[in-house]
């Protein structure tokens, strides 16, 4: 009985230790993959945060997995926090996207850069300079990368679904027929196919747009109409926030087919997919409204019930505020009469003997004299 | 057309006929339909609200509620169209048959006789409102015989004749945006788009408060009323809602002294 006891106990015990040393070795593996400069050896921990000097909270936590699954797999940690050479190291600063890191771009051979995507930024609505080069006011408003290309935003699609989209193992074991080493056919393909689709939600574009466009102040500042809350009352804006994946986000309407999504201009821009010649064309784009006619272009998107810009829109709504309130005050009063008769029903200010045989009104029911009533 | 009994005696209670079987089937059609509007549109219009995910989401979601929308809303114009040439049909083979028979059928007799139907508003309804106000307020004690169709009544019944000419063709140009686009400017779906929600919002306010109220929740009538079903009215309901009606089926039938006093 002893004896078959410790039997088991040690079994147990040789069991736990078995899976506590892969548990380690899986461990030690995965935090120390890909990270050259030994980073993670501090941003490892969950709980590597600290508190700013104006209050906010800052968490330095890297989930590794999470990183290899992001555009940014094989860039090394310092290629972008290019000030940090010594560990510890002082609080980071502000990271540049448009310098070279050490990725080689393969059709050019050179260092990859985001600087591109700069250039077509400051020559897009959103650039802070004007077109003389000067900055414009509030240029504090205008946006840079990081304002919409956030964490977790930057990362891909598939990464929220927990699929790789345009990935198919049994495409990708033909690549890797000949692109055998390391993980160049995986990353290769992905980098393709998820660009021949949407990479993000359409409410997700919503919300970035939502982030400078949706504040009261920045409206007010800029001149601006509140495009987002009217966008969100159009059928479009609810397909969205349904989920539809047919329905088009700020992108799909301000963005030239074919053009760079950076390339946003203003409606008053000839060039502009907004500007009112330019609508029609707009609209009726292939997956959009192809069959539609160039009449299309004058229904409007961004309705904000002003008097002055939606004469026609604003009325209408007043008419039919003033229409449902007419009924529905009219009709609930007398609902709350026809309660109160039932409550209180023997008084009256005047009182008439109730005729048992009606004779009050003509036969014909149609013409009656008040007259008789009266009497 | 088959002759119902206009009062019909059940376990010693009276019940006093109103509609007709196919009237009530139309009505059946009718309410189904537009309930099915109401729980597939009203999740679209304030899409914001907590439980419109739920209940679009019940439906279908953003793909298929859409087409069980329409479908409804197909459904409740074609009843439209129906019921009004079943109005029309009924006018034309009774009343102006009869018109003809007699040698009177003149346009003005024509109008005179299709304004004096049941379902048209007149203006004994004019006083029949001012009376009931009177009464409503305490400034009599006399209640208005109302008659076969009372002014609520009519008013019911007119409403979907206001209503589903607006609410229809907005939401066929919202639904055919792309055809219509091909003669109209877009503006007019804006327009649409307005009267379409709108509408939408009074015709379920109205239905829910006002007219759920006369045959659900009033308390003679709670959890609801049966005419809808039986098409036929118990004398309690008819002398609180049709005394006039009420005295008169009771001596065409021969039962005067049987006429119980109005409550």
């Amino acid at each position: 009985m002893q004896e078959g006891f410790n039997k088991s106990r040690f079994l147990v015990i040789l069991l736990l230790g078995a899976v506590l040393f892969a548990g380690l070795v899986v461990y030690a593996k995965t935090a120390s993959a890909s990270d050259d400069l030994n980073c993670l050896l501090c941003h490892k921990y969950r709980g590597l945060s600290r508190i700013n000097k104006d209050g906010r909270f800052r968490l330095f936590y890297i989930n590794e997995r999470v990183f290899r699954g992001s555009p940014h797999a094989k860039v090394k940690c310092n290629d972008c926090h290019r000030d940090i050479n010594v560990i510890p190291h002082e609080p980071a600063k502000k990271v540049n996207c448009t310098v070279e890191c050490h990725i080689i771009e393969p059709s050019g051979q050179k260092r990859f850069s985001h600087q591109p995507i700069e250039d077509i930024l400051s020559t897009s609505v959103h650039s802070k300079y004007d077109k003389n080069g000067k900055l414009k006011k509030y240029s504090e408003d205008y946006p840079w990368c990081k304002d919409c290309h956030e964490q977790p935003l930057y990362r891909p699609l598939s990464f929220f679904k927990g699929i790789r989209p345009g990935v198919s193992k049994r495409a990708l074991g033909r690549c890797k027929t000949c692109h055998r080493t390391g993980r160049f056919a995986d990353i290769f393909y992905t980098h393709v196919t998820s660009r021949l689709q949407k990479t993000r939600k359409s409410k997700e574009i919503v919300e970035i747009c939502a982030k400078c466009h949706g504040r009261k102040d920045f409206q007010k500042r800029h001149g601006l109409d509140d495009v987002v809350t009217s966008y969100k009352e159009t059928f479009h804006g609810k397909a969205v926030d349904y989920g539809s994946v047919r329905a088009p986000d700020c992108v799909d309407c301000h963005v030239v087919k074919g053009e760079n999504v950076h390339f946003i201009e203003g409606k008053k821009s000839a060039t502009s997919a907004v500007y009112p010649l330019n609508v029609s064309r707009t609209c009726r784009a292939e997956e959009c409204h192809v069959n539609a006619g160039e009449k299309l272009a004058s229904y409007q998107v961004h309705v904000t019930y002003d008097k002055d810009k939606y004469p026609l829109e604003y009325y209408m709504l007043w008419f039919f505020k003033f229409l449902t309130a007419g009924v529905m005050y009219f009709f609930l009063i007398l609902i709350f009469l026809e309660l109160l008769r039932r409550l209180i029903p023997n008084f009256a200010i005047r009182r008439e003997p109730v005729l048992s045989e009606s004779e009050i009104y003509e036969k014909d029911g149609l013409i009656l004299d008040i007259s008789e009533i009266e009497e | 057309m088959k002759k119902y009994p206009k009062i019909v005696e059940k376990k010693g209670k009276r019940y006093f006929y109103r509609f007709s079987l196919h009237q009530r089937i139309q009505h059946i059609v009718l309410f189904t339909a537009t309930i099915t509007l109401a729980l597939t549109g009203f999740p679209l219009r304030y899409h914001d609200a907590w439980w419109a995910p739920y209940l679009y989401n019940f439906f279908g979601g953003i793909d298929v509620a859409p087409k069980i929308h329409r479908t409804a809303g197909s459904i409740v114009l074609a009843l439209f169209v129906y019921h009004t040439c079943y109005f029309l049909y009924l006018f034309f083979n009774t009343r102006v048959r009869r018109l003809r028979e007699e040698g009177r059928a003149t346009p003005f007799n024509i109008i005179k006789e299709f304004l004096s139907q049941e379902m048209i508003p007149n203006k004994r309804d004019l006083f029949d409102i001012i009376n009931y106000f009177k009464y409503l307020l305490y400034w009599t004690n006399k209640k208005p015989k109302f008659e076969r169709m009372s002014w609520k009544e009519k008013f019911d019944y007119f409403a979907p004749y206001w209503g589903i000419p607006v609410l229809g063709p907005a939401g066929a140009i919202l639904w055919w945006r792309d055809e219509v686009s091909h003669y109209l400017p877009g503006i007019v779906l804006n327009a649409a788009y307005i009267m379409h929600t709108d509408e939408a919002l009074l015709a379920v306010m109205f239905l829910f408060f006002v007219h759920w109220y006369n045959v659900h929740y009033a308390p003679e009538k709670f959890p609801m009323g049966m005419v809808f079903l039986t098409g036929y009215l118990s004398e309690d309901e008819m002398i609180h809602e049709h005394y006039g009606e009420y005295e008169r089926v009771m001596k065409e039938e021969g039962l005067e002294k049987e006429i119980r006093p109005q409550h």
